[in-house]
């Protein structure tokens, strides 16, 4: 007779197996390496949680150092590759194959490894397209999770960084799999129940907290005048015009300015209430003055941010909080909200092509892009209606009925024509197809396609792809607004002049704003300090960020 | 000294807002704060194009007044001899016009002997692409600097910019008659990267800026009696701290420099065994150390006069 709950059995044989190291499901730190070489078996899909902010950082190193003997073949799939032990099992022949969404400082190592065939990649995915795969074809055989706190019957607190952890554990633990958490300690009773107990085979107290990344604080003081001025050509051009109130923002320089010209510049533009109330974001210390001015109604958060609980805490009416009152984040959701729920993407890269393709991946560093290609995307089952979308709809395509005429969502490119160490944001082709060949990929790390960029700012004004008839027409856009790099002085003057006739390229001064007035004294913080100021001194910034 | 400050400590919420900033502000702009409205002459200005001669060698970019301002004005009706470091170009590093500039208007108040003299520091301190040039520099401006003070001409400085006052201008600072500095400033000779650099992470974490502002920063030195006076990040409280202390500054002979010999042993002996600014703090009588990084200024200030070490004419 066929039998149709193999994976349950196996499951608990797995259990069984690993029962000798686990009081009830409590198992101790030093026991971890051998509790994960009874549950893992070769070959198996691994979830090790980890993203661009918190981190299973304990049960890393213990998979990392496990026997590569007894666990090799490993097929990862985790939303980020961050910590130095996510490409040590790669290095140490435990893992073999990885499908990842975001990797940041090991971009360099992780492209040496898959040059070295260390590593065979699955794709580099969007961290909303990772979760979906993890319910369809990459579901996972054990998860490996991060918490703050657990009970005895293993109900967790995250805390205000939940972020990837019910996803993950939805996928595994209903579908036979394994669930291993850390947790910083173990307490009589959880002050909120953020994945219930009966999802959670063993808990390992770490003693200490996970680690989380202050990814999303920008210091004020490194705003320069240059990124001044492309928030208030953002906010000038697009924000008013479109009226955009439901949005997200990425984390550069660049839209940090913009955060902190909106109780200023935008407030003497008349655009409190009237534009940025909405925000799928994660508590950027950033926005910290335009809350407290009144220009924010909500928040939802991907995760937190480190520094940023207490003032969440206080500001209830702004943010997701449980019944403990700290904050609730969710990755999934934030990023579903993201896509279907706001009309405005804004954020930078490393380059652009001719066409407006845009990626962060260079010729030595494989960084993956996290939420920003599903963010920076239009949602094509979006089908309910707002200002700015059926604006940029309209502006794509002016002939056909407006009843049958889909929205557009605003994704805006935003960056200084040279960038960082003053590299030219824009290039003939993206470092990304380069990578493609070397590594032979169908597909190249493209961040953001270009058939889904509306806009693309830079100091040198605003180009509108939305109005763009042709591929010609395109091409001289983007080139309009890149300035003296090579693609800028490749311009066709006469056709950019025509371009900036038509209000497809708009110059500063067609927006009526002087580049003298781009000055630092406009911020409404100007420090990490104004910041702490601003919340009341409820925002703690961590050590790296301060200055006095 | 510290009610001066005190009184308008209440500033220092409004002074970033209001773009009143010292720490924000170019040199021009601090110049332009600080002095009279139209009172500042500008010596050998940006007009007459004296840049550096070393820099070209490297294709580096030049800036018209290096990155040195210096001239006369009125503070108060009263004239003075300025100069302001621009801490924007290449760290407000000493090379050898920048240094020039500052030499030639030190001896300038030798000379006058009645024209007291302000420098508005901001300095990560010798340029190292004119490294012998600019140490030379340092060389010359500390023997103008002490002999315009033996000439009975009192030399302030002011600290609050972003490169705050190290190396070379960390020494010349020592070498004045009164300091003030607000909390971003920070004065030292060797900065944290070098620390880190030459002595290991275990010694200093140049990251860790909690770290670094508590053992150069501001606060930290304004208790030590590093400098005179603590002024909030507000022009205004600048230019008053400044108004203060040309009027009250040391007179300058070898009684002075036998205090400040004997004040120095003795801050060796008392605090010598600290490990972190914050036993220093505890030492000085601080009933909650640990919180003075959080201080307001007003509160500060209070704090501060009350842990007052005893008072010296010298530093």
């Amino acid at each position: 007779m066929k039998s149709w709950n193999n994976a349950r059995r196996e499951r608990d044989v797995r259990l069984q197996a690993a029962a000798r190291y686990a009081q009830g499901k409590q198992v101790q730190a030093r026991d971890v390496t051998a509790l994960l070489e009874a549950v893992i078996r070769p070959g198996d899909r691994v979830c090790l949680e980890g993203d661009n902010q918190k981190q299973a950082d304990l049960l890393a190193a213990a998979l990392a150092g496990a026997d590569s003997g007894k666990l090799h073949d490993l097929h990862m799939v985790q939303s980020g590759v961050v910590l130095p032990e996510h490409l040590d099992v790669f290095e140490r022949g435990i893992a073999r194959r990885l499908d990842y969404a975001y990797s940041g400082p090991q971009s360099q190592r992780i492209a040496k490894l898959l040059f070295g065939g260390k590593i065979e990649l699955g794709a580099v995915h969007t961290y909303l397209e990772l979760f979906a795969r993890y319910f369809i074809d990459l579901t996972p055989q054990v998860a490996l999770i991060a918490a703050v706190s657990a009970d005895r019957e293993g109900n967790l607190y995250t805390g205000p960084n939940t972020e990837d952890t019910p996803t993950v554990v939805e996928a595994t633990a209903f579908k036979d799999g394994v669930v291993i958490a850390q947790v910083n300690q173990i307490v009589d009773k959880v002050p909120r129940v953020d994945i219930p107990g009966d999802r959670v085979h063993f808990v390992v107290e770490s003693g200490k907290p996970f680690y989380v990344e202050p990814l999303f604080t920008r210091d004020p003081a490194a705003i320069t005048e240059t990124q001044i001025l492309t928030a208030m050509l953002a906010i000038k051009g697009i924000y008013l015009p479109y009226g955009i109130k439901r949005l997200n923002h990425g984390i550069g320089f660049n839209t940090a300015a913009i955060e902190l010209l909106l109780p200023t510049y935008g407030e003497r533009l008349g655009l409190k209430g009237k534009v940025a109330s909405h925000w799928a974001l994660n508590p950027h210390p950033t926005l910290i003055p335009a809350i407290e001015s009144g220009w924010v109604q909500q928040i939802h958060s991907f995760g937190s941010e480190v520094g940023m609980d207490d003032y969440i805490r206080a500001r209830s009416d702004i943010y997701f909080t449980g019944s403990d009152g700290s904050l609730r984040s969710n990755r999934a959701f934030c990023q579903t909200a993201g896509l279907y729920a706001c009309d405005l993407f804004i954020g930078s890269t490393l380059q652009i092509d001719l066409q407006g393709n845009s990626s962060t991946v260079t010729a030595d560093r494989v960084a993956g892009f996290g939420g920003a290609p599903n963010m920076g995307s239009d949602a094509r089952g979006r089908r309910h209606p707002s200002e700015p979308w059926l604006q940029a709809g309209k502006e794509a395509d002016p002939d056909s009925p407006p009843a049958l005429r889909r929205g557009r969502k605003l994704v805006v490119q935003i960056g200084e024509t040279f960038g960082d160490k003053n590299v030219p944001m824009f290039v003939e082709h993206l470092d990304a197809l380069e990578l493609a060949a070397k590594l032979k990929l169908d597909l190249a790390p493209v961040m953001v396609y270009s058939d889904d960029v509306t806009h693309i700012v830079t100091e040198e004004g605003i180009a509108n792809l939305l109005l763009c008839r042709s591929k010609d027409e395109r091409e001289q856009a983007v080139r309009g607004v890149a300035g003296y790099t090579e693609i800028g002085r490749g311009r066709d003057r006469a056709m950019v002049q025509r371009l900036r006739e038509r209000g497809v390229i708009r110059r500063p001064e067609d927006l009526g704003i002087d580049p003298l007035d781009a000055d630092r004294r406009m911020l409404a913080a100007h420090s990490i300090k104004d910041l702490v100021r601003w919340s009341g001194g409820l925002y703690a910034p961590p050590s790296k960020f301060r200055n006095w | 000294m510290s009610a001066v400050a005190l009184e308008q400590a209440s500033g220092g919420d409004d002074a970033t807002h209001s773009g009143s900033s010292w720490y924000e502000a170019s040199a021009r702009q601090r110049l332009d704060g600080l002095l009279d409205a139209d009172s500042f002459a500008e010596f050998i200005g940006p007009e007459q194009r004296v840049t550096s001669p070393h820099l070209p060698l490297f294709n580096l970019p030049e800036q018209f007044d290096d990155g040195m301002i210096v001239g006369r004005g009125r503070l108060d009706g009263r004239p003075v001899l300025v100069a302001a470091q621009e801490g924007r170009f290449m760290g407000g590093a000493f090379g050898e016009v920048h240094g020039a500039k500052l030499t030639g208007l030190l001896r300038a108040a030798r000379d006058i002997g009645s024209m007291p003299v302000l420098i508005l520091f901001d300095t990560g301190g010798v340029r190292l692409q004119e490294a012998n040039a600019g140490e030379l520099a340092i060389a010359e401006i500390i023997r103008a600097l002490l002999e315009a003070r033996a000439a009975g001409v009192p030399v302030v400085g002011l600290i609050g910019g972003r490169a705050g006052c190290f190396g070379g201008g960390g020494l010349i600072a020592g070498c004045c008659s009164a300091l003030a500095v607000s909390e971003q400033g920070r004065i030292s000779v060797s900065g944290p990267e070098v620390i880190e650099t030459n002595r290991g992470v275990e010694e200093f974490d140049s990251k860790d800026r909690a770290l670094v502002w508590r053992t150069m920063g501001g606060k930290h030195r304004r208790l030590i009696g590093g400098a005179e006076v603590y002024a909030d990040d507000s022009m205004a409280s600048f230019r008053d701290a400044a108004g203060f202390l040309l009027k009250h500054a040391p007179a300058f002979g070898a009684a002075t420099l036998e205090a400040e010999q004997s004040r120095l042993e003795q801050r060796i002996e008392r605090f010598g065994a600290c490990k972190d600014a914050v036993d220093v703090w505890r030492i000085l009588g601080a009933a909650e150390p640990q919180t003075i990084p959080e201080l307001p200024d007003q509160e500060f200030l209070a704090l501060a006069a009350q842990l007052q070490e005893p008072r010296h004419d010298a530093r």
